[in-house]
């Protein structure tokens, strides 16, 4: 009599444990019969599938037709097409991924692990199903394969990028400067990327774009006695930003050499306003105002950063750039109307974000 | 060579830098370049000019370089597609029309240019490549990848 009443106490025990486990488990736990019918699921199932226990016990149906009844396209699934239905009779955890339909009409994904329940005599009379909402992992991956592809093409727009500055500096006879105007230009390509970093590639400000390009170097300030900067900060989205930074680097450069910048004593105004247009978008204007440089003489032939500020910036942005080489100095006036930011998968990856 | 000059060229392509790359292989060609970079420039162009040959790169920033493919392909202008995601990035409409895998180089964009000048003007639809096909070699011996993608 001591050993039943003792017993009966371990068999309580083990049951409050089970259900201890089972019903603080976040994983899903289903026990399906010989007929596919649930006669149990835990908490997190009834969370999972918006069904309590007792409404799935009182459909008397199978578990297939309550959670699993629709394809996503809305077509009927019939329960002999359900892969979890033929992992019932086959080996312990077959594992695969099906998607669901909630309670409330919406589909999850889920990924799921069969095992079947023996008797004694190591019949199958029942299968033990784990299921995930494998929603988080869907859209992660999804996320990842969108930003791979944005990377790729900027990968390839920055090769044929310096492919092309390469090419314009290069052309011509051989000249042993060249090496070195490359390898500037390098190093403004690389620093406008640096701006569009701090944003994770979304944009760059207006001001950090115009300070990095007009510092000396990279670990350098912009020198303020040489530079008086005044204007607002700004968005701008990548290719403008690029472009505006290469298009920088040529003016400094050119006043470095023969500019204001070439002289102890000449500055650089750089003087610029956002305008509303018409259709919504801003427009920058920009001045770059030499001063104090040695007397200006229009150059014998354009090279690079003209061509690259007069005729290509312009022909990108759909504004207008004028170089006057003005006796007292350079300026260059840019009206460039600020592309709207944003890019291909973008607004995919910030909706699941946000949800 | 000669087969390319004086030829009037519509070039799209919306980067600047690029551009002038592409625009500097076609003028090296021989060849008389109008370069555009936006969508709507680039249909003004098309629809008003005349041209011998257009180089068109697929994406140009938030829009696709179709709509000026489709007026070309009415008004019977061959052209060319460059993109850097060969052609399986292409609509599946426009995959008969010759791929200048990018970057830009100067041998395969002559190789189907001249292509373009001599074989019969492409088909919209129908066995995608077969414009491709040919024995041309450079004069190194090295037969001319134009498209890397296949």
């Amino acid at each position: 009599m001591v050993s039943l009443r003792r017993g009966a106490g371990q068999l309580f025990e083990t049951e409050r444990r089970l259900n201890a486990v089972l019903n603080n488990a976040s994983v899903s736990i289903f026990l399906i019969d010989d007929r596919q019918h649930c006669i149990y699921m835990n908490r997190a199932a009834e969370q999972l599938t918006g069904w309590t226990l007792e409404e799935v016990l009182a459909r008397d149906c199978p578990l297939h037709d309550i959670v699993h009844h629709t394809y996503p396209d809305g077509r009927p699934f019939p329960l002999d097409e359900c892969a979890i239905d033929r992992a019932f009779p086959e080996n312990n955890q077959e594992r695969g991924e099906e998607v669901f339909v909630h309670r409330d009409g919406h589909f999850y994904p889920v990924g799921f692990t069969a095992s079947p329940i023996r008797d004694d005599a190591t019949n199958i009379i029942g299968t033990i199903i784990e299921v995930r909402d494998i929603s988080e992992e869907k859209a992660a991956a999804e996320r990842q394969r969108l930003l791979i592809n944005e990377l790729n093409h900027r990968v390839k727009n920055t090769l044929a990028t310096v492919q092309s500055i390469a090419a314009q500096t290069f052309r011509g006879p051989p000249d042993p400067a060249a090496r070195g105007v490359f390898d500037a230009r390098m190093a403004a390509l690389s620093t406008a990327h640096n701006v569009l970093v701090e944003d994770n590639w979304e944009s760059a400000s207006l001001r950090s774009v115009i300070e990095r390009a007009l510092a000396p170097h990279l670990l350098a300030e912009v020198d303020l006695n040489r530079f008086q900067l005044q204007g607002p900060d700004a968005r701008l989205h990548p290719k403008v930003a690029v472009t505006l930074a290469m298009a920088l680097h040529e003016l400094m450069t050119n006043a470095a050499k023969y500019g204001a910048l070439a002289v102890p004593d000449g500055q650089v105004i750089l003087t610029w306003a956002l305008r509303d247009l018409d259709d919504g978008r801003q427009q920058l204007n920009l001045r770059w105002e030499e001063c104090g440089g040695p007397a200006v003489t229009p150059p014998a032939r354009k090279g690079f950063g003209s061509r690259l500020i007069e005729r290509q910036l312009p022909m990108e942005f759909d504004g207008s750039a004028e170089i006057t080489y003005a006796p007292a100095g350079v300026i260059c006036e840019l009206q460039i109307p600020l592309t709207t930011l944003g890019w291909v998968g973008q607004e995919t990856i910030e909706g699941r974000q946000a949800s | 060579m000669t087969l390319l000059v004086g030829r009037r060229v519509l070039l799209v392509e919306d980067e600047s830098l690029v551009a002038m790359l592409a625009e500097d292989m076609l003028v090296d060609l021989g060849c008389e370049v109008v370069v555009a970079m936006r969508l709507d420039k680039a249909l003004a162009q098309a629809r008003t000019g005349s041209f011998d040959l257009a180089v068109l790169d697929v994406n140009l920033g938030d829009a696709r370089s179709y709509p000026i493919a489709d007026l070309l392909f009415e008004r019977r202008t061959p052209f060319l597609f460059a993109t850097g995601y060969g052609r399986q990035g292409l609509e599946e409409a426009y995959k008969a029309v010759p791929v200048l895998q990018k970057p830009y180089q100067a041998a395969p964009l002559e190789h189907l240019l001249k292509r373009l000048l001599t074989g019969d003007a492409q088909a919209r639809t129908g066995a995608g490549g077969s414009l491709m096909a040919c024995a041309c070699h450079t004069p190194a011996g090295q037969p001319i990848r134009a498209d890397h993608c296949r």
